[in-house]
């Protein structure tokens, strides 16, 4: 009846007396990929984790996390999630090691296996040289790696990523992005909601949009049919200018630098646009993606609400 | 491909019966990750060091303070040191105890799950495989060892107060053990304010009127019920003979006469008394029966038991008001009076209120196991489920 796997979601709808905090969302979200979570403030993202999560009930839709309802069957939906929120407390006056142990010891795994959970965890999210030091006196990032941690110690099916590289430094964030990479290899369900959304581009394969509690457009993100924006300069912008009007696409100049854009669909029509440039004599000094793709269908699809 | 779209709608949500363990689900391990937790946090916090030794001292004062106090009465009476002080200063001592773990109590638990969902590390803990009542019991188990850390403190000084004599050794167990009950379900029903109201102030202040009404509050409208309670009746009294003038120089004769006069039956409202925890406590020694030898002990708990026992007898029938008067030549002969010395009832106040005392204690779980239930259909006003 039910496919099993992933993240799968239809007509979820929550509001919170007259407020709508989600309106329609209809999501999925498939094992083995990592798919991202995009929309503005106040868009219901949230909520719509919260239920994927199993704390709270949808008013109506229904929600299947990796085969199982949180609604009906809270137990094993649980034991397959893995969930960080976006703003979450530790134990302050537990060390790090403690934390993980004792959420280990919650997903019933015994004192031994806890401990050897925690270690490996610690050293996955570089925390090894902080682990006996009480939680406290952990930085922010240092917090988030400790929450992202936490959420794997019972190595989930699904994790439920609510805004995870808040807080990261540049390190961490390639790091995050390699292991979420690797955990999607291993054929594990990946959601992430982040406003950042170049490092979307690199981690995710997906993108569910939602705005107003509604999801808005699904694409994903390496599809080669959609038509992006592409920024090209050249040593000479006027001959660059000239030369386009004459023979290349449509075009316009760029607000806040001198670079013109023009749309194209694919790398192939990058590169032949490239080549007739060079063969034209237009000398070209670049010619790259204006923006990351979830950057640019994010304002696409502002645009459209507009 | 086809995904059924449900309606889950308002049902309320069966949080996992379905498959797996339940919202009840108990488990050994299970309670002592959440306990462990909870402990670890307490003992690390310097606040409860310092608690701990502000009590003892506290105690220890108090029992210092009483024992000097009626060594000196006692010596000045010259009634010497072979009167046992005992009774006077460990029912001081428990009372003492009792009312210090009634204000401390509230604070251990009143903060355990609205601090945590402040926090924000409430939520964390529900998704694990955790069920809602192993938290709950767990946090409560937690509070209750703390509580009792208060009550182990002050145990050498109630031994002390009670080697000094007059009381029975026995009455040290009862007494522990009752207030190490009271003391839990105190714990209880702070935890299941503290699942109901967002505020950890605003579930303390609710633990503590709590407590003051079971305290308080019935002892008094026990008190304000006595003219509902009363009624006028004709009560046989042994009573002086018709027409003596006591300017006689024989004796009068009692004689059986009826008297028209208010009787007020404490057996229908005594139960306003029981679940008082300090009625509790008391009442679980041995009773006492001697109502001389209790004056003399002056020992308050013997006291405040007899009283509640008396209250539960109510109507102790036929009345003597005449074999006190008797006199003959100057002196009391007290003849033999046909009314029985009144005998308070032997039975027990403490099981009824200690079972009312559970209830709440278990109400307030049980409220808290609810509240804690995912997913939830709808979040308490004010606080966010993470």
């Amino acid at each position: 009846m039910t496919p099993d796997g992933g993240i799968r979601a239809q007509g979820v709808r929550r509001s919170f007396g007259p407020v709508h905090a989600v309106a329609d969302v209809d999501l999925v979200a498939a094992p083995g990929r990592v798919t991202a979570l995009i929309g503005p403030n106040g868009s219901g993202k949230t909520t719509l984790l919260l239920m994927l999560a199993g704390l709270l009930t949808p008013d109506a839709g229904s929600i299947r996390i990796a085969g199982a309802d949180p609604v009906t069957e809270s137990y094993v939906a649980r034991s397959r999630t893995g969930w960080m929120p976006d703003v979450f407390g530790t134990w302050d006056s537990l060390t790090a090691r403690e934390v993980l142990t004792t959420v280990a010891a919650a997903y019933r795994l015994d004192a031994a296996a806890g401990r050897d959970r925690a270690s490996e965890l610690l050293e996955l999210v570089h925390l090894l040289e902080l682990a006996d030091q009480p939680a406290h006196v952990l930085s922010r990032g240092q917090k988030q790696r400790l929450g992202l941690a936490r959420a794997l110690v019972h190595d989930p099916d699904v994790l439920l990523l609510d805004e995870p590289a808040s807080g990261l430094d540049p390190r961490s964030r390639v790091d995050l992005r390699v292991l979420l990479r690797h955990l999607a290899a291993e054929g594990k369900t990946i959601l992430v909601s982040s406003h950042v959304l170049t490092e979307l581009d690199e981690m995710a394969d997906d993108a569910v949009f939602i705005s107003g509690g509604r999801t808005v457009d699904t694409r994903s993100v390496a599809d080669a049919d959609r038509p992006r924006e592409w920024r090209v300069t050249g040593l000479d912008p006027a001959a660059l200018a000239v030369w386009l009007d004459e023979n290349g696409p449509a075009y316009h100049q760029e607000a806040d630098g001198p670079g013109l854009l023009v749309k194209l669909t694919g790398d192939a029509e990058a590169a032949a646009l490239l080549r007739s440039a060079v063969e034209g004599g237009v000398a070209v000094s670049s010619l790259a993606p204006a923006g990351g793709v979830l950057e640019q269908a994010y304002l696409a699809l502002e645009e459209e609400r507009r | 491909m086809s995904v059924d779209v449900e309606v889950v709608g308002s049902a309320p949500a069966d949080g996992g019966a379905a498959r797996g363990r339940g919202t009840w689900s108990l488990s050994w391990h299970g309670l002592r990750t959440v306990t462990e937790l909870e402990l670890r946090q307490r003992v690390r916090s310097t606040r409860w060091k310092t608690a701990l030794i502000v009590w003892f001292v506290v105690v220890g004062l108090i029992t210092l303070l009483t024992t000097g106090a009626f060594q000196i009465l006692s010596d000045d009476s010259g009634l010497g040191g072979g009167e046992p002080f005992g009774g006077t200063v460990y029912s001081i001592v428990v009372g003492f105890v009792l009312f210090l773990g009634l204000l401390v109590a509230p604070t251990l638990s009143s903060g355990a799950i609205n601090g945590d969902r402040n926090a924000g590390t409430l939520a964390t803990l529900q998704v694990t495989l955790l069920s809602p009542a192993e938290i709950v019991l767990g946090k409560l188990a937690a509070a209750w060892i703390a509580a009792l850390a208060f009550l182990v403190a002050s145990i050498p000084f109630l031994a002390w107060a009670l080697v000094g004599g007059g009381v029975h050794w026995f009455a040290l167990l009862t007494t522990v053990l009752m207030l190490a009950l009271v003391l839990g379900v105190v714990c209880a029903i702070g935890l299941g304010f503290s699942a109901l109201v967002s505020k950890t102030s605003g579930s303390a202040v609710l633990t503590y009127l709590t407590i003051g009404a079971v305290t308080v509050a019935l002892p008094i409208l026990f008190g304000l019920l006595v003219p509902v309670t009363s009624t006028t009746e004709e009560v046989e009294v042994w009573d002086i003979e018709a027409g003596y003038d006591w300017e006689e120089t024989t004796a009068p004769e009692c004689e059986w006469r009826t008297h028209e006069m208010p009787v007020w039956h404490s057996e229908r409202t005594w139960w306003l008394l029981a679940p008082n925890p300090f009625v509790v406590v008391a009442d679980a020694q041995p009773l006492q029966g001697d109502v001389q030898e209790l004056a003399n002990n002056a020992n308050m708990l013997a006291m405040l038991q007899y009283g509640v026992r008396y209250a539960r007898t109510g109507d102790t029938g036929p009345q003597d008001w005449c074999s006190d008067f008797v006199y003959e030549n100057g002196r009391e002969v007290r003849p033999d009076s046909p009314v029985e010395p009144v005998q308070v009832t032997d039975q027990l106040v403490w099981p009824w209120g200690l079972g009312f005392d559970l209830l709440l204690g278990a109400g307030g779980v049980v409220v808290a196991v609810n509240r804690l239930r995912i997913p939830t259909t709808e979040l308490p006003q004010g606080t966010r489920v993470a």
